[in-house]
């Protein structure tokens, strides 16, 4: 039953030990360099961050946030509702008000055009069901920055401040629209800054 | 375990003057030098990976800033390169057990390099893509180097995609497509197992398929699935079991399994069927196909396949007493509830008599 397995003929462990090793690296480099990317050239956008209900609040060692862009009203949603279930990705177009945060000014199904004194963002994909018959409901994509991971024991700092509405978040958005956090404030004072690598 | 039972019978065959004491050790000493022989020092050993690893990922989850992160990171792509390159080295010096544990730990060790990047950038929502990830890395390890303990791991990670997917009621709709793509793990784990010869693992993957059968089901409750379960578990039943089919000899390579569960998923089908029946008709119908059903694997397969007979022995049996009751429950009282039991099991032992008694000579028969 065990006689000579199909792969041994060519097998050297040392080849692939070297194909393994170098392949997971490769992998794990590149998920570091797309993160990385978006810090490096993305633009700046600050959120407020909004609270949760406190049930949700720490899981494990992260912090969980929800922001102001977090609920958007199906009222700027350009170019109308999916009218059937979909996987859909919704596109919000953000930008600065006059209190220096950043809200939704306009929303799409579809990719919205980039100009130079807003920032769109995408959000992560999700199940779209539409309500036959009763009117639109208010969206509520994530965007992948909704988690905070902080060193054991930390968490508490940030739920307080978050509970008193003093969280200031600053991402930076690439052009592809996707969002990475790269500060937070509590009360304008800044607690964390994420560093390039 | 099998080597026990086996060294006393080639004792006693030895004592009656069937079989010469020389032949015994040549036969006993066979056995022992397999290479899928189960031996304790080599589980122990797997499982000392899995601790080991266990305290990397919890390390990594410690998110310990006394650490830059680049370090962190550093330190695990080493460990990823050092483990495999040890256990190629141990793999190539034929010390199968110590290569296939240090494999192991680098697996994982991907496995925290995928965990630590999530957190360096606060990734959310996407633990199903890292656990698909995770499920890459190990398949091109255990193909690389075909080892055994590796493709275990991965059918590991395909439960615990299912498990993410569980976690973050991906399940609840079938638009999402990760839900499908959990039979295309299975058949990725199953390749695996037949290129790696990993044996027992493959029950991990059917087992996933059938959770996963089940799961469509409990999401999407309904006449025409249960319908379909019962065809389509119905259909490759008999082409993994008829000797005439095409399939045949792929699935004997595998051995009972094939038949077994396809037998299962017909029969869960048929159970299903029976909970949407309404009326007496339709419940009635629905009883006769498990019956039937359960006739059919036991004379199809049941001869060859002790999985299915006993199965089958299940099903007919526990179908009849629901059938007796559904029927005559009502009517006969407590009392009756004891005695219609005692009927239908003294009917299914004599049945289960005559037709263990009929394998026995047909086995005879074609020795």
């Amino acid at each position: 039953m065990n006689a000579v397995l199909p792969g041994a003929r060519w097998r050297n462990p040392l080849v692939a030990a070297l194909a393994v090793a170098a392949l997971q690296t490769a992998v794990l480099g590149y998920m570091i360099e797309s993160r990385a990317s978006i810090l490096r050239n993305g633009k700046d956008v600050l959120l407020r961050s909004a609270p949760v209900d406190p049930r949700d609040l720490l899981r494990g060692d992260y912090v969980i946030l929800t922001y102001d862009i977090s609920r958007i009203s199906p009222d700027i949603v350009a170019g109308g509702l999916p009218e059937e279930t979909t996987r859909a990705v919704l596109f919000v177009r953000l930008r600065e008000q006059a209190d220096g945060f950043w809200g939704p000014v306009e929303a799409s199904f579809g990719p919205l055009a980039q100009t130079t004194d807003s920032v769109v963002i995408r959000s992560l994909p999700f199940s779209y069901y539409p309500l036959l018959g009763a009117p639109p409901q208010t969206l509520q994509p994530n965007y992948g920055i909704e988690r905070y991971y902080v060193p054991e024991g930390e968490g508490r700092v940030l739920e307080t401040a978050r509970d008193a509405h003093a969280l200031s978040v600053n991402v930076r958005v690439n052009t592809d629209g996707r969002a990475q956090i790269r500060q937070v404030s509590v009360n304008g004072a800044q607690l964390y800054v994420e560093p390039l690598y | 375990m099998y080597r026990g039972r086996m060294e006393r019978d080639l004792k006693r065959w030895v004592d009656l003057g069937l079989l010469p004491q020389s032949s015994a050790s040549a036969m006993l000493a066979e056995y022992d030098a397999r290479e899928s022989t189960f031996s304790v020092g080599r589980v122990l050993l797997a499982l000392a990976a899995l601790l080991l690893s266990a305290s990397l990922l919890l390390l990594v989850a410690a998110n310990w800033e006394a650490l830059p992160r680049l370090v962190r990171v550093s330190g695990v792509v080493a460990l990823i390169w050092l483990f495999h390159f040890l256990g190629a080295y141990f793999l190539g010096r034929g010390a199968k057990a110590v290569g296939s544990a240090l494999l192991i730990l680098g697996t994982m060790s991907f496995g925290a390099g995928i965990a630590l990047v999530g957190q360096m950038y606060h990734l959310s929502g996407d633990a199903a893509d890292a656990m698909l990830l995770w499920f890459a890395g190990a398949c091109l390890s255990a193909a690389a180097f075909a080892s055994a303990a590796v493709t275990t791991i991965t059918a590991c990670l395909a439960w615990a995609f299912l498990i993410t997917l569980f976690d973050s009621g991906g399940l609840v709709s079938a638009v999402e497509s990760y839900f499908w793509l959990v039979p295309v793990l299975a058949a990725i784990v199953l390749t695996l197992v037949r290129y790696t010869n990993a044996g027992r693992t493959r029950h991990l993957a059917y087992l996933l398929c059938v959770t996963w059968l089940g799961a469509l089901y409990v999401d999407n409750p309904g006449l025409w699935l249960a319908i379909s379960f019962c065809a389509a578990g119905l259909i490759a039943f008999l082409l993994a079991s008829l000797p005439r089919s095409p399939l045949y000899g792929l699935a004997c390579e595998a051995g009972s399994a094939p038949s077994f569960y396809s037998f299962a998923v017909a029969v869960i089908g048929l159970i299903a069927l029976q909970s949407e029946a309404e009326g007496v008709l339709a419940e009635a119908t629905a009883g006769v196909g498990l019956l039937a059903i359960a006739l059919m694997g036991i004379g199809v397969v049941g001869a060859r396949n002790g999985a299915v007979r006993y199965l089958g022995y299940a099903v007919f049996a526990l179908e009849i007493l629901y059938l007796a009751f559904e029927t005559l429950g009502s009517i006969l009282g407590t009392s009756g509830f004891f005695l219609i039991s005692g009927m239908v099991v003294a009917l299914v032992a004599w049945l289960v008599i005559r037709v263990e008694r009929r394998f026995g000579r047909v086995g005879e028969a074609s020795r």
